[in-house]
């Protein structure tokens, strides 16, 4: 059926002026990393090895979304997504290969924490996701529901809280309640979420690292941030989206750029626009090392028990408004 | 075949009709009956937990309830726009009323992010109101705020005409009579006015519950708080629960088109009872 669909639009095989194309498929949050890092110096290696000119097609887009268009027939060469779970969709259609997760990062090419972006001078002392819960601290962070990327933030909070009661889901449920209590806007993205806290709402805003350091680098101000001890490691997946790349024909470009996201060179790229890297190593020595609480999405069962557990109708996440609804009530 | 004397080519007058009919049909009822039918596929036991989910009914309250209260304040302040630009002359008249229909070409996502930085917390006068407990953005007055901008002109455009084109002498005899200002208006000018108000209203108040844009900026979307239907709708999209984004669309527009079809039918009983 889809591949029907696909076969029904656009063109196939190498373009016409003889330049290479690579149609990237990617979530929001890296484009700045991307256009102006990564495809500058993927394109100048490429050239170095083949002699030849890349031409990159690039459509960015919630991460969802983004799976979305690609499974409806947007034939990206290349689907770089924020959550394993968008991946798995693009699976199930047997548009990436099942063992796009095999190798040796295990699919995943960008890394960040999920952090708190505080006001300059950090004014309500905020250091921990207990700090969130405090009375008079306005919090932001985007809608979960809206936004896939948001999931980390939760799982960041849910999570610290789980872990610490030894796995006890009430103890992450009672961790998230009392930082959502002092939520006052959730935006339907992360990005969203960053706007308004720059235009002076909230005392706090949970968000990714690389998020807060694209900032800084944008010269939109300092961006300071606090690290909470225990926090979650964001992975963010790509793989090959095989139907487009039997289409065009360009197997071995996509494959060197996969390649080339997770190599030291690409890596080293995405370190100057925050994210951190695969390899510890080389990571950007001025900034906080990674926090000794750190956590991943293994250690909380992984995205599939997450999402059932707490994003499910039903879950965790619902039970925190139905349970102060009820409450409300009873006052 | 041929009406009001104008000759018709009875070919021609078919085809204008098919024509604009089948426009109605690919623009309009298409798209709705498509949308129905997914909404209703999985079965009405499944269509009624969606609709009696606590969020589901929630989003839609609240995008009902915020709607009827910017319909009740619009009603009224329109009204007297259109009362002040029709009745009275004063310098600047005409860019006030060049100024009215301004709401209509700002993209409502500015609208809400100028709603934020009016009357948001870090605004001094948003802080004001914050600390005497009237805090706007982020709490359901907000979403009143960004309705009523976003349907200014549908009232006062639907009464101005009428008020240019109202004969003056029904009132002018009512005064003649006796009869006070307050009474002139009440019995002479608003019975007159009214087929114009309600059809303004239910303009405003359709366009409302599907208001987005704006919305989204200023109403801190907590669930089962001051979450609307359509954010409602777009996290469940997001979400990966199309079925219950439908559910909930459905009712939005089932509910406007009841409105819409009531709303016709006073107004039509209203032109008849005036003799036009």
């Amino acid at each position: 059926m889809t591949q029907v669909l696909l076969s029904g639009c656009g063109s196939s095989g190498p373009t016409p002026s003889g330049a290479d194309t690579l149609t990237i498929g990617a979530y929001s949050v890296v484009r700045e990393a991307l256009h102006d890092g990564i495809l500058p110096a993927f394109r100048a290696q490429w050239k170095a090895r083949t002699g030849r000119e890349v031409r990159f097609e690039e459509s960015y887009n919630a991460s969802g979304a983004q799976a979305r268009a690609i499974r409806s027939g947007f034939d990206a060469d290349i689907a770089i997504l924020s959550l394993e779970g968008d991946m798995t969709l693009l699976v199930k259609q047997g548009l990436v290969k099942e063992s796009w997760d095999k190798g040796p990062n295990r699919g995943m090419v960008t890394r960040s924490l999920v952090v708190i972006g505080v006001r300059d001078g950090n004014p309500k002392a905020i250091v921990d996701w207990s700090d969130l819960a405090r009375e008079g601290v306005a919090v932001l962070y985007p809608d979960p529901k809206s936004s896939g990327g948001a999931r980390w933030n939760i799982n960041a909070i849910y999570g610290s809280g789980l872990l610490a009661a030894q796995g006890d889901r009430a103890a992450g449920l009672a961790q998230l309640a009392s930082v959502q209590k002092n939520v006052v806007n959730m935006d339907a993205s992360g990005r969203q979420s960053m706007a308004t806290f720059d235009r002076g709402t909230g005392d706090a805003v949970v968000t990714y690292e690389n998020e807060l350091l694209l900032q800084r680098k944008l010269g939109r101000g300092a961006a300071p941030y606090v690290v909470p001890n225990s926090t979650l490691l964001i992975e963010s997946p790509a793989a090959l989206v095989e139907a487009s790349i039997e289409r065009h024909r360009n197997r071995q470009l996509a494959e060197a750029f996969l390649e080339f996201l997770t190599s030291n060179e690409g890596q080293e790229v995405l370190v100057k626009y925050g994210f951190r890297p695969l390899d510890p190593s080389i990571d950007n020595p001025a900034r906080p090392p990674l926090p000794t609480g750190l956590f991943t999405m293994k250690d909380l069962g992984g995205w599939p028990k997450i999402k059932k557990d707490v994003y499910d109708a039903g879950g965790i996440w619902d039970s925190l408004f139905i349970g102060s609804q009820v409450t409300n009530r009873g006052k | 075949m041929s009406r009001h004397g104008i000759p018709h080519n009875s070919w021609t007058s078919l085809s204008i009709r098919t024509g604009s009919l089948l426009y109605l049909a690919v623009m309009v009822i298409l798209p709705l009956v498509a949308l129905g039918v997914q909404a209703a596929e999985p079965g009405p036991w499944a269509f009624w937990n969606e609709f009696t989910n606590p969020f589901a009914w929630h989003a839609l309250k609240l995008t009902f309830t915020t709607a009827l209260a910017m319909v009740a304040i619009n009603a009224i302040t329109g009204t007297a726009t259109a009362w002040v630009l029709v009745r009275y002359d004063f310098p600047g008249k005409g860019f006030m009323n060049a100024l009215i229909d301004l709401p209509f070409a700002v993209p409502t996502v500015v609208t809400g992010i100028m709603l934020v930085a009016l009357y948001g917390p870090t605004s001094t006068l948003g802080a004001i109101m914050g600390q005497s407990g009237f805090a706007v953005i982020y709490q359901v007055p907000g979403i009143i705020l960004a309705l009523l901008f976003v349907t200014y002109p549908f009232v006062i455009r639907s009464v101005q005409p009428v008020l240019y084109e109202m004969d003056r002498a029904e009132e002018e005899a009512a005064a003649t009579l006796g009869a006070d200002d307050w009474t002139i208006f009440w019995r002479v000018t608003l019975p007159t006015l009214w087929p114009a108000i309600v059809t303004g209203s239910a303009l405003s108040f359709s366009r409302a519950l599907g208001e987005f844009g704006s919305v989204v900026m200023v109403a801190g979307n907590r669930p089962l708080a001051t979450k609307t239907g359509p954010m409602y709708i777009f996290g469940e999209i997001e979400s990966g629960n199309r079925h219950g984004a439908m559910v909930v669309s459905v009712v939005l527009l089932t509910c406007s088109l009841g409105i819409l079809i009531v709303l016709n039918r006073l107004q039509r009983r209203g032109d008849e009872s005036h003799g036009r």
